[in-house]
């Protein structure tokens, strides 16, 4: 009897479906515009699933997400512009760095029960964002690293090329959260206690779960960095993991693919209501806490189970 | 020198100005089903997490075959074959019956590639094999409990501590469930700890008892000889036998 299924034809075939309409909508409908929103949407992407790789299969919230994502930007900023890398050294680098990061947060504070983890990484963001002004002769301060080259100069090559990334590492994470680790992080979010009695040490579970997410995110950062030719302190601010969160949420939470779909929403959602003016941000808020009231499992996630209950024989 | 399965030796715990477990001395011999008894708040779940090290022990020693438990953590007790459950049941919620004892085989004892078919050969065993795709918040009490055993079971366990597994349930269910555990130390030759304050059916599974009040062990024996034993009859419920008195109720 086969214990992990792995990834259902349904999910394989229907996210393939999905990258290729995304690849393709930047050709029906042309403009610079449309492809840096999706770019951008497809990098909160990565930045989401990463989230939930960690925080969304353990229920171990991580506030400071966006540490991660800083500093895997500010990698691929020094490195580029201050250290005269070739941009492609930036992937591998901003996530090693990350990776490292997450390591060096996640020892001492993942050991701990209760709200110490949440709290440790919120705190952490804060101090790298200020640190980033303090030395702020290294850092650039408030104007961070500008003139980063970019990776790939058209805009549309470079967006298939996140969109790519961002297929691969859903595929990966998916099929991680569907093996024994996906199952061991489950059970670590419905009880740690009955983990320890099963044998499991959780610990080094959780850390290397995060340091796989700060890798990732780091990625993400490097990206960033390399389609916007600059970084500054603002990617570490608490909103950028609210934010993320946010998207998680909507997508459903502890389901991978779900907070991919719930940042492409939201990203758009943010871009279709600019022509709304100064009701934007109420709209906005007021769809929000309508999803996070009255769906709590998310939009995305729901959905993609119910479609796959009508095309397949798998129970939802 | 051949070594009793589980020794226990002076051990001590205090929590803060609480002196919980004094100065405790217990053996078990492989294949018996020991009896820990006592009134609430003796300090027999303490026992358990000490032995299982979920909490650390202030002094004494803890040896299983002779090997010491002291400072090592509760999960790498599970790969040295002591399994527990806990007072109030503790599935793990949001995932299926059948993978609560997935989670159970992922230990380090497990050897074999096909844990799915030992899941449910498990899960066949306490009676769940038909609600094997449940969502195991939605299994009733006395499930829950089987659900517990088997995902102690699915360790592998040599030795397994039950902390009060009929609480909580109706007669019948205690019934079933007393004949599950007779089943296990029968056919896997499993030595047993047990806690449990329903009197008749603890006297009638445990070959010998230990009793516990405020943190000492005040008698120990065989259930028949424990029961009249004036100490525990004095500490457990007053001046009754302990046994006449749950008859009673």
């Amino acid at each position: 009897m086969k214990a992990f299924r792995g990834l259902d034809q349904f999910s394989v075939t229907g996210g393939l479906a999905a990258l290729a309409v995304l690849g393709f909508l930047p050709t029906l409908f042309p403009g610079k515009y449309l492809i840096g929103v999706l770019t951008v949407a497809a990098i909160y992407g990565i930045w989401s699933v990463s989230w939930d790789f960690m925080s969304g299969l353990t229920g171990r919230e991580n506030f400071g997400h966006s540490l991660f994502i800083g500093v895997g930007a500010y990698t691929a900023g020094f490195l580029n512009v201050q250290f005269g890398w070739g941009p492609w050294w930036s992937l591998p680098a901003s996530m090693v760095i990350a990776a490292l990061f997450g390591l060096v947060l996640g020892f001492p504070t993942l050991r701990l029960r209760g709200p110490y983890f949440a709290l440790a990484m919120l705190s952490a963001a804060v101090i790298m964002q200020r640190l980033m002004l303090i030395f702020w002769e290294f850092t650039g301060g408030e104007e961070g690293i500008q003139d980063i080259t970019p990776l790939i100069k058209d805009p549309l090559h470079y967006y298939w090329f996140v969109l790519a990334l961002l297929g691969g590492i859903t595929w990966f994470l998916a099929w991680m959260a569907r093996s024994r680790w996906g199952l061991i992080l489950r059970a670590i979010r419905g009880d740690e206690a009955t983990c320890l009695a099963a044998g499991l040490p959780i610990t080094t579970y959780k850390i290397a779960s995060l340091i796989i997410s700060a890798a990732f995110a780091g990625l993400g950062g490097a990206l960033y960095a390399h389609y916007q030719l600059q970084v500054s302190p603002q990617l570490f601010a608490v909103v950028t993991s609210i934010t993320i969160i946010t998207m998680v949420y909507v997508g459903g939470m502890g389901t991978i693919f779900g907070p991919v779909g719930g940042a492409l929403l939201l990203t758009l959602m943010t871009e279709g209501l600019r022509n709304f003016g100064e009701w934007r941000l109420m709209i906005y808020s007021l769809l929000l806490i309508f999803i996070l009231f009255f769906l709590p499992n998310g939009i995305v996630a729901p959905t993609w189970n119910r479609l796959r209950h009508l095309f397949s024989q798998e129970r939802p | 020198m051949t070594h009793a399965l589980l020794e226990v030796k002076h051990l001590d715990k205090h929590f803060g100005g609480l002196h919980v477990l004094k100065d405790i001395n217990i053996t078990v011999q492989e294949g018996e089903i020991v009896g820990i008894l006592g009134p609430n708040g003796a300090g027999k779940t303490t026992l358990f997490n000490l032995l299982t090290g979920f909490i650390p022990a202030d002094e004494g020693q803890v040896l299983l075959r002779g090997k010491s438990l002291r400072e090592m953590r509760s999960n790498a007790i599970v790969g040295l074959g002591v399994a527990r459950t806990f007072q109030l049941c503790r599935p793990f919620v949001g995932l299926t019956v059948l993978e609560n004892v997935l989670v159970g085989s992922l230990g380090p004892r497990v050897k074999t590639d096909d844990i799915g078919a030992r899941a449910m050969h498990l899960l066949d065993q306490v009676g769940l094999a038909g609600k094997a795709h449940t969502a195991s918040e939605l299994l009733s009490y006395g499930d829950l409990r089987r659900l517990e055993i088997a995902r102690a079971l699915a360790t592998d366990p040599e030795l397994l501590l039950l902390d009060e597994p009929f609480a909580g349930l109706g007669s019948s269910e205690i019934e079933a469930l007393s004949e599950l555990i007779r089943k296990l130390h029968r056919e896997q030759k499993l030595t047993i700890l047990l806690i449990e304050h329903k009197l008749r059916e603890f006297m009638q599974l445990v070959s010998r008892v230990v009793a516990i009040d405020f943190g000492e062990v005040i008698a120990e024996g065989a259930p028949a000889d424990i029961v009249n034993n004036p100490r525990v009859i004095e500490a457990y419920i007053g001046r009754q036998n302990p046994l006449e008195q749950t008859q009673h109720a």
